[in-house]
C-alpha cells in the first residue's frame, strides 16, 4: 500500500517531481557517518523513521553552514580588529561591499534555504503521505502519563492501553493527541518531531517506523510536578507481532481471578483503575489489563519488575513525589498476592 | 581619510584633559548655585525623594544586579540538581518553583530593568539634557519595581513561589491546576512590575524627542540612544498584551472569569498568542539597547566614526518592527496550519538582515580604526563570539520540521542563552566597564576586568554548549531530573562545572566593582576618549549633568571640541530652578524651555499605595478599586499646586 | 575649554503648554491604553472565532438604548472640554471653568447610563469567555471613565478657584487630550461589543 503512493507521487506534478529531487539531495546523506555515532534510544540524531531522518539531516546542513558563517564571520572580525599584523585600512567602498555581502546577501540566501528546505520537509514529515492511513490512535496526555487508545477503522476504541505505544513497522500511524486536563505534548524524538496535545484540540502527529525497534520519549511541554518522569516507550514491530500484541491488548483480562485480585479491589484500587473483566473500572490511572504485558511501569519511569512494582505501590512518592496516586502499605502476604496477581496480567 | 570624509582615527584619551573645567566656565558663585538648585537631598529620609535621573538610573542598575545575582544563584541550584541523574537534592515543588522564579526574574527583574537603568543613566547625558522630562514619575517607575521585584522573590523565601514557568501556560496556570497563592503572586506582581517599565518607556521617549540639546537633529543622535528609543516603542506596545493576559488569568484565578477555561469558550491558545505577542519582542527589547552599547564601545575603542550610521538605524527600527510579527515561532508544536506557521518562518528568519548588517557594519568600524583592546571592548568581543553563534541556532529554530524536534528541548535553552547572555548580558558587562568611571569617577581594575572576561567566556561556553547536544539527545526543559541510561549525564555534569566557572566570573567582576569603588583610580572626565555627550560632564556627572546645556554640531561633539578646541554650549538658563532645553522633534531646534520638579516623597508615597493595591489582589478583589482612589488620592497631592501660586 | 555660546535660553518661553514634554507624556498614556484597547477587542473576536456561537446560545446581544446615549453623551463632554480649552487659551477663567464643569456633569451622566446598561447585560462573567470579556472591556472603559472624571474634577475645582493662570494651562491641555481618548475609544468599543454581535 505504502510503496505504491510513493510510486505514484514519484510521476506526480512537476513541483512535486522539483521537491522529491530537493529531499533526495539533502538525504544524499554526507552525514551518515556522523549519525551513526550518536546511539540513543531518545535521541533526534538517532533517527529510526524517515520523518526523523530527514530533520537530522537537515540538522546536520544546518550545523555545517552555521560553523562556515560563524568562522567567516569571526574570521572577519579579527582581521578587522587587527587581531594580525599587516591589515590594511578598508576603503569605503569595500566597507559597503563587506557590510552588502556579508550583512545582505549572505542572510537572503541563508533565509531561503531555511525557508525551502522547511517547507519541502515540513510538508513531508507533517502530511499524511497516503491517504487513508490504515491506523489511528488516540493520545491522550494525563497528569502524568499517557492513555492510549487504538481505534478501528469506524472510529470504535479497540483497546486501551498506557505508556507503551506499539506501532507496525512502514506504516503510517496518525496519532490525535488529546488532553483533558493541562497542555502535554508528545515527543518521540527517533520517530518524529513533537506536537502538542491541547485540550479542546484533537492535533494530529504521523508516527512511521522504518525499523523494528525500541525507544522512549517523553512529555514535552511543562505539565507540572512530574512533567518529568511522563515518559512513554515505542515499539515497534512487524505487522504480525503487532496483530497479536493489539489483539491481546483488546481482549479482558488474561489472568484467573486470584488472591491478589481481591487485595487489588480491598485496597480501592478500582477506583482508579480498570481491569478489564473484573470490577475494577476507575478511569483516572492507566488501564492495568494487560500490565505485565508493558516492559516499563511509572511512565517509562522504571524497569517492570516484581520488585520495582512493589516498591512503587508502597512508596509512589519516592519515586515520584507529587504523583497522584497514594502509597499503599499492604500485609507482606497481601502485598506477595497483589503482586503475583499483577504479574500475571499478561 | 577618503571621499565622505571619514576622519583618521587616532584619539589617544591620554591627551584628554582629566578635567573639561566645569567650575571655570560659568565661575565658582554660579556653578555652587547650579549645583545646589539641582542637588539630592541626602539622608534616609532624603533618599525617598531623589527625583534626579542619575541617582534613579544607578539605582534601576544596582537593583537589577541584585536580582540578577540572586536568580543566578537559582541557576546554579538548578545545575547542581541536573548534574547526575535522578539527584535527589531537590524535590519537584522547589524546583518547579526556582526555575519558574529564575526565569521570570531574569527576564522582568534583572534584563529589562537593567537596560533601562542604563538607558535612563546615560540616555539623558547622551542627549546632553540636565534631567529627563518627567523626574517624579521616573522615581515612581523605580519604587514599584523595588516593591514588586522584592514582594515577588520574597514569594520563594516563604515557599509560596510561582510553579508554573515564567510562561505560565493555562490551564496549568488555573485554579483547578495551580492551587495556592503562587500564580496569583506572578500575575499581579508581573503586571505591577511591567507598569514601571512603561512609565520608564515614556519617560525615556519623551526625553529623547523633546530634551535633545540644541542642534542634536535625529540624524545626529548616538547609536545608543536610537536604539533606547526603539526599545522604548518597543515596551510601549509588547507590555500592554502580557498586562492584558495576565490580568485575564488574575480574573480567572479570582473571579472566575472563563477565558481560558475551555468548557465555557475560553481558550488556552489565547494565552499563548497574547503572550508571546509580548514575549517576542520582550527578548528584542533586551538586545536593542544591549546593541547601541555595543555600538558605542566600538565606536570610542576602534577611536573612529561609525560606519554605516544610516543602515544600523535602519536596522535596529527594522528589528524593532519585525519582532513584532514573529510569536508565532514558539507555537510550531501547537497544531496551527502549516501554511501560517510557514509564513512566521520567513518571518522569523527575516531578523537575520538586519542582524546581520550590523554585525557587518561593526566590522567594518573596527577595520579602520586602531582598536584599543580595553575591557569594555573585550566584552564586545565575546559578545561577538557568543551572541554570533546563538543568532545561527536561533536562525535554525526559525526552520518548522527542525524547530518540531529541539522546541522545549536543552537545544532552545542553549540557544536563547546564548542569544541573551550574548545579547545583553556581555554588552551590560561590557557597559558597566565602560561607564563605570562615568557613574562613580573611579576606574575599574584591568587586570580583574580581563580575568573576569575570560572566565565568563569559557564558563558560558562550557555551561550552554552542552546543551544544544543533550537537546537533540532528546532532553527536554523544565525537567526537575532525568532517568539513567539515556547517556545525558556527562553532558548535565560538565555544564554543571561550567556554571561555576562562569559564577567565579562574575563574582570577580562584582569584587572589581566593590574594592574599585575605593581603591580605583580616579577617572578624568573622559577616560576612554569617546565622543558622545556623557563623557563632557564631570565624573560623576555633575547634579546638574552639564553646567551649561551643550549645543551639538555632529555626530561627534566630543571630538568636534577638541579638534575646535571650544567648546559650543548654551546660555540664559536659569540657575535657581531646575531649567532645561525643549527642542523641535526633528532637528532640535529651540523651541522653549522646561522647568523640572525637585525632590519630593510623593512617588514613593503613590507607590506604596500601588502596592498596596496590587499586593492584596493576589487575596482579593476588592483590592482593585481599594488600590485605585489609593493611588488617586496620593496623585492628587503628588500634583496640587504647592507654591504659592497666585504670587508671581 | 572655552566655550562658544550659539543657543541664549534667557528669552525662551517657560510657558508653552502645546509643546510642553508632558503633553507627549500624555501622549504616551494614550498609545499605551489604546495598545490596551486593540488587544482586548482582538481578544474579543479571537474568543469569537473559537465558538461556534457567539454570544453563546440563549444570550442575546446587550441592548443597544443605554449604550447610544453614551455614545452621545461622551463626545458632547469632548466639545465641552474643547469649549473649555479655548477659553483656557484665551485667558477666559470662566468659560474655561464652566466648561470643565459640563464635562464632568456629562460624563457622569454617562457613567449612570452605563450602569444602566452594565445592569441589563444577559451574560454574567462567570458563565462563558463571551460574558467574561464584554465585562472585563466594559470594566476597563467604565474604569477609565471615573479616572478621567476624577482627574477633570480636580482640574474643576482649581479652575474655579482661578489657579489656571495663562502661565498655567498645561495641566488643562494635558486633561484634554486625555479626555478626547477616553470619549473617543468608546467607538470600536461600541462598535465591537454592541454592532458586531448582530453582523457576526
Amino acid at each position: 500500500m505504502r510503496s505504491e503512493g510513493k510510486a505514484k507521487r514519484g510521476f506526480g506534478s512537476p513541483q512535486e517531481r522539483v521537491r522529491l529531487r530537493l529531499l533526495r539531495l539533502l538525504s544524499s546523506a554526507p552525514f551518515a557517518f556522523l549519525l551513526s555515532g550518536c546511539q540513543g534510544i531518545q535521541s533526534a540524531l538517532d533517527p529510526a523513521s524517515r520523518d526523523a531522518r530527514l530533520v537530522a539531516e537537515l540538522s546536520w546542513w544546518m550545523f555545517t553552514s552555521a560553523v562556515f558563517i560563524y568562522i567567516v564571520t569571526i574570521g572577519l572580525l579579527a582581521v578587522g580588529a587587527g587581531l594580525f599584523r599587516g591589515r590594511k585600512r578598508l576603503s569605503f567602498r569595500s566597507s559597503t561591499t563587506l557590510v552588502i555581502l556579508g550583512g545582505v546577501c549572505a542572510p537572503i540566501i541563508a533565509i531561503i534555504a531555511i525557508g525551502v528546505s522547511g517547507v519541502a520537509i515540513g510538508d513531508e514529515t507533517e502530511g499524511a503521505r497516503e491517504a487513508g492511513t490504515a491506523l489511528t490512535i488516540e493520545v491522550v496526555g494525563k497528569q502524568w502519563w499517557w492513555e492510549l487508545r487504538y481505534l478501528d477503522e469506524a472510529g470504535e476504541v479497540i483497546a486501551v492501553t498506557a505508556n507503551e505505544l506499539h506501532l507496525p513497522v512502514g506504516e503510517r500511524a496518525r496519532l490525535e493527541l488529546l488532553s483533558d486536563n493541562v497542555i502535554h505534548s508528545f515527543w518521540a524524538p527517533n520517530l518524529q518531531g513533537k506536537t502538542d496535545a491541547i485540550p479542546g484540540r484533537r492535533n494530529v502527529l504521523f508516527a512511521e517506523p522504518a525499523v523494528e525497534g525500541v525507544w522512549r520519549g517523553q512529555c514535552a511541554e511543562f505539565c507540572g510536578k512530574q512533567h518529568t518522569l511522563m515518559g512513554f516507550m515505542v515499539v515497534a514491530e512487524p505487522r504480525d507481532e503487532f496483530n497479536a500484541w493489539l489483539e491481546r491488548q483488546a481482549s479482558d483480562a488474561l489472568a484467573p481471578p486470584a488472591p491478589g485480585l481481591d487485595v487489588f479491589l480491598d485496597l480501592g484500587c478500582g477506583g482508579c483503575h480498570t481491569i478489564r473483566g473484573t470490577p475494577a473500572d476507575g478511569q483516572k490511572g492507566p488501564d492495568l489489563t494487560h500490565l505485565a504485558s508493558r516492559r516499563t511501569i511509572a511512565a517509562a519511569t522504571l524497569p517492570n519488575s516484581r520488585g520495582n512494582l512493589g516498591g512503587w505501590i508502597t512508596d509512589t512518592h519516592e519515586v515520584k513525589p507529587g504523583a497522584l496516586m497514594p502509597s499503599f502499605i499492604p500485609e507482606p502476604q497481601d502485598l506477595h498476592d497483589l503482586l503475583d496477581y499483577l504479574e500475571a496480567l499478561h | 581619510m577618503t571621499a565622505v570624509g571619514i576622519e583618521t582615527s587616532g584619539h589617544d584619551p591620554a591627551l584628554e584633559p582629566s578635567s573639561y573645567g566645569h567650575e571655570a566656565a560659568v565661575g565658582r558663585e554660579a556653578f555652587e548655585r547650579i549645583e545646589r538648585t539641582w542637588r539630592s537631598p541626602a539622608g534616609f529620609v532624603g533618599w525617598f525623594t531623589q527625583v534626579n535621573h542619575s541617582a534613579i538610573g544607578l539605582r534601576f542598575i544596582v537593583t537589577a544586579f541584585v536580582f540578577f545575582i540572586l536568580s543566578g544563584l537559582l541557576g546554579l541550584a538548578m545545575r547542581l540538581q541536573l548534574a547526575m541523574p535522578l539527584n535527589e537534592m531537590l524535590s519537584p515543588e522547589a524546583y518547579n518553583q526556582i526555575m519558574t522564579v529564575h526565569g521570570t526574574a531574569m527576564m522582568f527583574l534583572f534584563a529589562i530593568p537593567a537596560m533601562e537603568g542604563v538607558a535612563i543613566y546615560v540616555a539623558p547625558l547622551m542627549v546632553g539634557a540636565r534631567d529627563m522630562a518627567f523626574p517624579r514619575l521616573n522615581a515612581f517607575g523605580y519604587y514599584v519595581y523595588l516593591i514588586g521585584g522584592s514582594a515577588f522573590f520574597l514569594s520563594l523565601a516563604l515557599g509560596m513561589a510561582p510553579d508554573a514557568g515564567w510562561f505560565n501556560y493555562v490551564p496549568l496556570a488555573n485554579k483547578t491546576f495551580s492551587e495556592g497563592y503562587g500564580v496569583d503572586i506572578w500575575t499581579t506582581m508581573i503586571t505591577f512590575i511591567e507598569l514601571s517599565a512603561l512609565t520608564a518607556a515614556v519617560e525615556l521617549i519623551v526625553t529623547i524627542m523633546k530634551l535633545r540639546a540644541p542642534g542634536m537633529s535625529l540624524d545626529r543622535m548616538p547609536i545608543f540612544v536610537w536604539a533606547v528609543l526603539v526599545m522604548s516603542f518597543m515596551i510601549l506596545f509588547a507590555m500592554p498584551s502580557v498586562m492584558v493576559a495576565s490580568a485575564f488569568l488574575m480574573m480567572d484565578r479570582l473571579v472566575d472569569t472563563q477565558f481560558f477555561i475551555v468548557e465555557n469558550g475560553g481558550s488556552p491558545l489565547l494565552w499563548q498568542h497574547l503572550f508571546w505577542f509580548f514575549g517576542h519582542p520582550e527578548v528584542y527589547i533586551i538586545l536593542v539597547p544591549a546593541l547601541g552599547i555595543v555600538t558605542s564601545i566600538v565606536v570610542t575603542f576602534s577611536g573612529r566614526p561609525l560606519f554605516g550610521y544610516t543602515a544600523l538605524v535602519l536596522a535596529i527600527t527594522g528589528i524593532g518592527m519585525v519582532s513584532f510579527g514573529l510569536w508565532v515561532h514558539h507555537m510550531y508544536t501547537t497544531g496551527l496550519p502549516f501554511m501560517g506557521r510557514s509564513f512566521f518562518m520567513a518571518a522569523s528568519s527575516m531578523i537575520a538582515i538586519p542582524s546581520g548588517v550590523q554585525v557587518y557594519c561593526w566590522i567594518a568600524t573596527l577595520w579602520g580604526g586602531k582598536v584599543r583592546f580595553a575591557t569594555p571592548m573585550l566584552w564586545v568581543l565575546a559578545f561577538f563570539g557568543v551572541f554570533i553563534a546563538g543568532g545561527l541556532t536561533g536562525v535554525m529554530v526559525a526552520s518548522v520540521p527542525f524547530d518540531r524536534q529541539v522546541h522545549d528541548s536543552y537545544f532552545v535553552v542553549a540557544h536563547f542563552h546564548y542569544v541573551l547572555m550574548g545579547g545583553a548580558v556581555f554588552p551590560l558587562m561590557g557597559a558597566i566597564y565602560y561607564w563605570f568611571p562615568k557613574a562613580t569617577g573611579r576606574m575599574l581594575s584591568e587586570r580583574l576586568g580581563i580575568g573576569s572576561c575570560l572566565t565568563v567566556f569559557v564558563g558560558f561556553n562550557i555551561t550552554f554548549f552542552p546543551m544544544h547536544i543533550l537537546g537533540l539527545q532528546g532532553m527536554p526543559r523544565r525537567v526537575y531530573t532525568y532517568v539513567d541510561g539515556l547517556g545525558w549525564g556527562n553532558m548535565n555534569l560538565l555544564a554543571t562545572f561550567g556554571a561555576f566557572l562562569l559564577a567565579l566570573g562574575f563574582a570577580l567582576t562584582l569584587f572589581n566593582v566593590v574594592r574599585s569603588l575605593r581603591h580605583g583610580a580616579v577617572a578624568p572626565d573622559n577616560p576612554w576618549g569617546g565622543s558622545t555627550l556623557e563623557w563632557a560632564t564631570a565624573s560623576p556627572p555633575l547634579n546638574c549633568n552639564f553646567i551649561q546645556q551643550p549645543v551639538v554640531e555632529s555626530r561627534r561633539p566630543m571630538w568636534d571640541w577638541r579638534e575646535a578646541g571650544s567648546r559650543t554650549v548654551v546660555a540664559g538658563l536659569s540657575e535657581d530652578r531646575r531649567e532645561t532645553m525643549v527642542t523641535t522633534l526633528l532637528d532640535a531646534r529651540p523651541q522653549s524651555v522646561m522647568v523640572l520638579p525637585g525632590p519630593t516623597p510623593w512617588p514613593f508615597v503613590s507607590a506604596v499605595a500601588a502596592s498596596f493595591g496590587f499586593i492584596g489582589l493576589i487575596f482579593s478583589p476588592w483590592f482593585f478599586p481599594i488600590g485605585f482612589f489609593a493611588v488617586f488620592a496620593t496623585m492628587v497631592f503628588w500634583f496640587w499646586p504647592r507654591h504659592p501660586w497666585r504670587k508671581k | 575649554m572655552k566655550a562658544r555660546v550659539l543657543v541664549d535660553a534667557s528669552d525662551i518661553d517657560r510657558f508653552a503648554p502645546h509643546t510642553h514634554p508632558l503633553w507627549w507624556g500624555i501622549l504616551g498614556a494614550v498609545a499605551i491604553e489604546a495598545a490596551v484597547v486593540a488587544t482586548l477587542l482582538t481578544s474579543y473576536f479571537y474568543l469569537a472565532a473559537q465558538n461556534p456561537a457567539w454570544p453563546p446560545e440563549g444570550v442575546a446581544p446587550p441592548d443597544l438604548f443605554w449604550p447610544t446615549v453614551v455614545l452621545v453623551l461622551l463626545p458632547l463632554s469632548s466639545f465641552t472640554m474643547w469649549w473649555a480649552g479655548k477659553g483656557s487659551d484665551r485667558g477666559d477663567q470662566r468659560q474655561l471653568s464652566i466648561g470643565v464643569t459640563a464635562s464632568v456633569t456629562l460624563a457622569v451622566l454617562a457613567l449612570v447610563a452605563r450602569s444602566f446598561q452594565i445592569a441589563e447585560f444577559d451574560a454574567s462573567w462567570n458563565d462563558h469567555a463571551y460574558g467574561s470579556i464584554l465585562w472585563v472591556i466594559t470594566g476597563f472603559h467604565y474604569t477609565h471613565v471615573v479616572s478621567a472624571v476624577s482627574g477633570t474634577a480636580v482640574v474643576a475645582v482649581l479652575a474655579w478657584r482661578g489657579y489656571f493662570t495663562p502661565e498655567r494651562q498645561l495641566g488643562v491641555v494635558v486633561d484634554t487630550v486625555y479626555w478626547y481618548f477616553v470619549a473617543g475609544v468608546f467607538l470600536p468599543i461600541y462598535l465591537v461589543l454592541y454592532i458586531a454581535p448582530r453582523l457576526l
